[in-house]
């Protein structure tokens, strides 16, 4: 299958070449930059250097390709998608622009109305676990937000089993690394800034709530800090039972929803010190690692999940979706387990 | 085959034999066979606070 990236200069773009080149039913044809044309690929990311000769081209003079990854910034793509849509086969978008059914939600999360709201209808959001059999046939997934594909991964087979109370709002605490913040984030990853820092930088509004919502049906109050780590989410998420439960019950649940699944593994283990999901032993790989304890004393759940941004929270996923929406087995390019220690 | 009693996970303990002690694939607790036909396990007993003392 012929590939192309659009945008492939950013951390993200980088995590879809390192997938692209070595999977064995792709070949990747082109990678666009418009800050970076002309130059190698390896300028922007070092760790592809003898993988490929490919050289940045400018967006305008990429050709139809049979998939096209666009992981360029948020309120860029949903300009431009009638465009790469028009080119021909699937489009797999990693950015915002196309996550949301409601197009008013657009102006409130991302500060624009959409111009094409019809596409919100066309587009999948394409987390394979939730929506695999709409992403069969697609051509144009919509891939989820980081943290977002961890917290609706953890939340909800728990809402959708009817233990948690939706009558009142699940709190979600989510911790990021830099990386989520993409390669040209500012002067708040520089260094100096983030080194040491954990930072409350999205105390409540945070744009991927909106996600969350649409996919779990329950109402959320989402804080998120920065800390100290390049890659990784983990999110915490803490809800109130319509009435008392068991472990064996939550560990029913979450083995119904999953227990097939190949990138989503059950982490509650009695002893030793990785008892529950921790993001760093997930760096480079497409897991998502789901915990679990139970807070009788005030009838909560907390549920945590942990990923690597770059990949199951972007490029993993991505290359995940396609994998279904082309027919080729799912884990295909995707087997790295991660390392440890890191 | 039988079922950890932490967890409900099916743990196959058909080769072992009584007094074994082995972890359960998905919770990982320690888990003690205590007969083989037909199968039962129990929680492995822990190390008390005072060990030793």
């Amino acid at each position: 299958m012929r590939a192309s990236v659009v945008g492939g200069s950013g951390y993200v773009g980088g995590e879809l070449l390192r997938l692209l080149l070595r999977h064995p039913r792709i070949e990747l044809e082109q990678v666009s930059s418009d800050s970076m044309a002309g130059k190698a690929v390896t300028r922007a990311h070092p760790n592809l250097r003898r993988t490929t000769d490919l050289r940045f081209v400018p967006h305008g003079e990429l050709k139809p390709a049979e998939v096209t990854f666009v992981a360029v910034p948020h309120r860029e793509s949903m300009h431009r998608m009638p465009e790469w849509l028009a080119r021909g086969g699937i489009v797999v978008d990693l950015s915002a622009d196309h996550r949301l059914k409601d197009p008013s939600l657009y102006p409130q999360y991302y500060g624009v109305a959409h111009p094409h709201p019809e596409l919100l209808v066309r587009s999948v959001y394409g987390l394979p676990e939730l929506h695999r059999e709409e992403i069969r046939g697609s051509s144009l997934i919509s891939n989820p937000g980081c943290i977002a594909a961890a917290t609706i991964l953890a939340l909800r087979p728990l809402v959708a089993s009817g233990l948690v109370d939706t009558d009142r709002p699940v709190v979600v605490d989510a911790k990021s690394g830099s990386s989520a913040g993409g390669s040209d984030s500012g002067p708040a990853s520089s260094h100096p800034e983030r080194s040491g820092s954990m930072r409350l930088y999205a105390p409540a509004g945070h744009r991927h709530t909106a996600e969350i919502e649409q996919e779990t049906g329950a109402k959320i109050g989402m804080s998120a800090h920065a800390v100290e780590a390049v890659r990784g989410v983990l999110s915490t998420s803490h809800a109130f039972l319509r009435a008392p439960v068991d472990e064996k019950e939550i560990w029913r649940v979450y083995r119904a929803a999953y227990g097939s699944e190949p990138f989503v593994r059950i982490v509650h283990e009695a002893d030793g010190i990785h008892r529950e999901p921790e993001p760093k032993v997930l760096s480079g790989s497409n897991y998502c690692d789901i915990g679990f304890a139970l807070d009788v004393h005030t009838g909560r759940i907390i549920a945590t999940s942990a990923i690597d941004n770059l990949m199951k929270g972007a490029a993993g996923n991505a290359l995940q979706a396609l994998n279904v929406a082309a027919g080729f087995p799912e884990t295909m390019g995707l087997e790295f387990p991660g390392l440890h220690p890191i | 085959m039988t079922e950890c009693p932490a967890c409900d996970a099916h743990v196959e303990c058909a080769a072992m034999v009584a007094g074994e002690i082995f972890p359960c694939t998905d919770c990982g607790t320690e888990l003690e066979v205590v007969t083989t036909l037909p199968t039962a396990v129990q929680l492995a007993p822990k190390e008390a606070e005072d060990w030793g003392e």
